[in-house]
């Protein structure tokens, strides 16, 4: 129950009791004796340059994306209105250029499928490969670090890596599927499973990270907690369903909100596979458009109004999770 | 006084800190416009992306080219590591909007310099002299102005309508490639090529657009001649023109490698030099493997015509090098593209690099043999016309509309749907 108003209230009491007793303490030494003022040496630069870099970065792009930004030469900041964001959801031929400008819808959707479909399947394979390895088998850090190893990798790497193992000819994906009667099918270029390719591809690189962090949190579960569901008589699922997942929220948020980051950085996975910034319509997600309008057509406020929707779906997705998280006082 | 000491302590701390914090910005800003004092006068700063292989090779041999007769110019050389120009287009739209511009840069001409609209000046007094006006065919003249003046200087020829063949192959399947008189010609070789051997009849890579979008405009120029093509690239083109190129591109298709999609340029290229592959449709970089391979020889091994139903045509992509204002060494450069406007610079580049001078009075004697070929085709061809994969035909807006169509014809080669794409990238 951390409720932010009952801890300023308790914190306001603090002070007030403090002050009531230490009747001989003077009020210029106790604002410079307080551990916030004394500790802001350590606190406060990285404060300052986060503030500054980060969130000052932000609200510029935020700025940014309401001007007609484009080309050369400097934004003019005294016109600032929301017709970036009205041709995002409709498209249509704006202020600042001759051409029509297609609407973010087919890019929006694909980034939210890419990123809920790449995320859920990440933690659900982590989770089963942690639970797996958890069970004190055998070379237990070998295999560890085999699923491990992947994430090592640059998507550079990985996208020609994939690109390889999708050849209609000679890849594996295929030669697997030949294997069994089925194929070979085209991948790389096909319009239904194009996306697919490109989430399974994360997923083979991500999971052993989210493996890492399920691990670790269910080493931190005594191991009496196991204990007394068998003495109770639960099945094996039946213990890890109702006794053990339960008590691994905190590293499925802390593996989703890195996996959804992760998600948004595919723009490079896309970008090798496919030698440049069009992946073609039924994979062109948000960060390939916002590069193509910005670095490619200099439609700067544009390509930024679009980082700002990126932004604002990335938030939707891991700010529910911090909030309830939040509320259990679990962060 | 012992409570005292380590306030004390940490505010001599909290100083320090800050102190150094701020040092340390005004450091990153003083690194920042630092490099602008040592400008001179006298150095050029030249920005390309030619960071290694024959570009490097040809950049360099144009410099030192240039400093025998101007010794006293330094070069600042920077190449701009990263695949393509995109990354130099960056790093030159950041000099520009910190006021703070190359003397030059690598840059495709025509419809591309609109990227940069407003920061060239006019070399016509300058630069492009009687002699150069005399000596540029029209098409590479006309790709070197910006909204009619003169900016930019091309000092290279890379021709897109090629065909490139392996010859055993072909003789294998009984195709003579100069028969071949149309688009539709060389689907027609391509099916004989597949019933009679074993190769691939058309190497091509599909998991980027570009090769695709190179294939198409090489068709349309075949289809719809050179005023069917101009009017596409001036936003006229005919929906049926376009339509009909792309379903010659669909037909070939049926001739790729089975996995284009995964393969790269260098791979397919690779496939008619193993004798894999039968013909190839590139720019004539792809001849630059040929040469450097061994037992592959220009005339016995492979060969090249105009790619069937553009004769005449001499299909353009350029680098140039413009002026841009307020440059940090006017004199130097203009004296330095003054050079890669003669003959003689663009010899040394060109023998480097595997492209061909844009001045038709240049001396190709010391170039080599298949180079020698398609200079003696420029200087006949009866048109330059501008690619448009390569940026000189159309403005970069309408380049990325046109690559993202293909991105989605690359999908499902549906010719009707992407025609009405291309023509619409205009508006």
């Amino acid at each position: 129950m951390r409720n932010p108003l009952t801890i300023l209230r308790q914190r306001l009491a603090a002070h007030r009791e403090v002050r009531a007793d230490g009747g001989t303490a003077t009020e210029a030494g106790s604002i410079l004796d307080r551990d916030s003022v004394r500790s802001a040496p350590f606190w406060l630069p990285p404060f300052l340059l986060i503030g500054l870099f980060i969130y000052g970065a932000i609200i510029w792009n935020i700025v940014l994306s309401l001007t007609d930004f484009q080309g050369l030469g400097s934004p003019d900041y005294s016109a600032l209105d929301i017709e970036n964001y009205v041709i995002a959801f409709t498209g249509g031929t704006p202020s600042w250029s001759s051409l029509t400008v297609d609407p973010v819808w087919n890019a929006a959707w694909n980034t939210v499928v890419l990123m809920v479909s790449f995320s859920v399947v990440c933690l659900a394979v982590g989770l089963v490969m942690a639970i797996l390895v958890d069970q004190e088998i055998r070379f237990e850090n070998t295999f560890r670090t085999i699923y491990l190893l992947p994430m090592s990798l640059s998507f550079v790497v990985t996208a020609k890596f994939w690109l390889y193992m999708y050849n209609v000819e000679t890849g594996l994906v295929n030669l697997i599927l030949g294997a069994v009667g089925v194929g070979p099918i085209e991948i790389v270029q096909n319009p239904d499973l194009k996306l697919a390719a490109v989430a399974f591809a994360l997923i083979w690189q991500f999971s052993g990270y989210a493996m890492i962090v399920y691990l670790a949190g269910l080493r931190a579960i005594p191991t009496s907690h196991f204990e007394a569901a068998r003495v109770d008589g639960a099945s094996t699922i039946r213990m890890y369903w109702r006794v053990i997942i339960p008590q691994l929220r905190t590293a499925t948020v802390s593996a989703l909100v890195v996996l959804t980051v992760f998600s948004l950085k595919a723009f490079d996975f896309l970008f090798s596979m496919y030698g440049g910034y069009q992946p073609g319509p039924s994979a062109d997600i948000l960060a390939t458009r916002m590069v193509r309008e910005a670095y490619a057509n200099g439609n700067w406020a544009y390509g930024s109004a679009i980082a700002v929707l990126l932004f604002i779906m990335a938030l939707a997705i891991v700010a529910p999770y911090i909030y309830t998280q939040y509320q259990r006082g679990e962060l | 006084m012992s409570e005292h000491e380590p306030n004390v302590s940490r505010r001599t701390v909290l100083t320090t800190t800050s102190a150094a914090a701020v040092a340390g910005l005004a450091g990153c800003s003083g690194g920042g416009g630092g490099s602008d004092g040592s400008g001179g006068g006298n150095e050029l700063e030249l920005l390309h992306a030619w960071s290694s292989g024959d570009g490097n090779a040809a950049i360099a041999a144009l410099i030192e080219g240039f400093q025998e007769e101007h010794p006293d110019v330094e070069f600042a050389e920077e190449p701009v590591d990263g695949a393509a120009r995109s990354n130099l287009d960056q790093v030159v739209l950041n000099k520009l909007q910190a006021n703070d511009p190359p003397s030059t840069f690598q840059t495709w001409p025509g419809n591309t310099l609109a990227k940069f609209d407003g920061a060239y000046e006019d070399i016509e007094d300058d630069v492009w002299d009687d002699d150069l006006k005399e000596n540029y065919l029209a098409g590479p003249q006309e790709q070197a102005q910006y909204n009619g003046t003169y900016v930019t200087v091309p000092l290279n020829i890379h021709r897109i309508n090629n065909l490139f063949y392996n010859t055993a192959v072909l003789e294998e399947a009984g195709v003579d490639p100069e028969s071949l008189s149309s688009p539709s010609d060389v689907v027609d070789a391509c099916e004989t090529i597949a019933a009679e051997t074993d190769a691939v009849p058309f190497a091509q890579q599909t998991s980027g657009s570009w090769s695709t979008v190179q294939l198409w405009e090489t068709i349309l120029l075949g289809q719809a001649g050179i005023d069917g093509y101009e009017a596409f690239t001036g936003g006229n083109g005919d929906t049926g023109a376009v339509e009909s190129a792309l379903q010659s591109v669909v037909d070939l298709s049926e001739y790729y490698p089975s996995d284009s999609s995964s393969i790269s340029f260098t791979e397919a290229n690779t496939m008619v030099m193993d004798g894999d592959a039968a013909f190839i449709h590139q720019g004539d970089w792809a001849a630059g493997a040929y040469s450097n391979a061994d037992d592959f020889s220009y005339g016995d091994d492979w060969g090249q015509v105009t790619y069937p139903g553009t004769s005449g045509s001499y299909l353009l992509n350029m680098d140039s090098f413009p002026y841009l204002a307020n440059n940090p060494s006017p004199e130097a450069t203009k004296q330095f593209l003054s050079y890669c406007g003669s003959a003689e610079g663009q010899v040394l580049f060109n023998a480097e690099k595997g492209s061909i001078p844009p001045r038709s009075d240049a001396d190709v004697s010391s170039l080599n043999t298949f180079q020698q070929d398609q200079f003696e085709d420029f200087n006949s061809a009866d048109n330059q016309p501008p690619s448009v994969q390569h940026g000189l035909a159309v403005s970069p807006g309408v380049a990325t509309n046109i690559s993202s169509a293909f991105s989605g014809f690359l999908e499902d080669y549906d010719a009707a749907a992407t025609a009405e794409a291309l023509i619409n990238a205009f508006n």
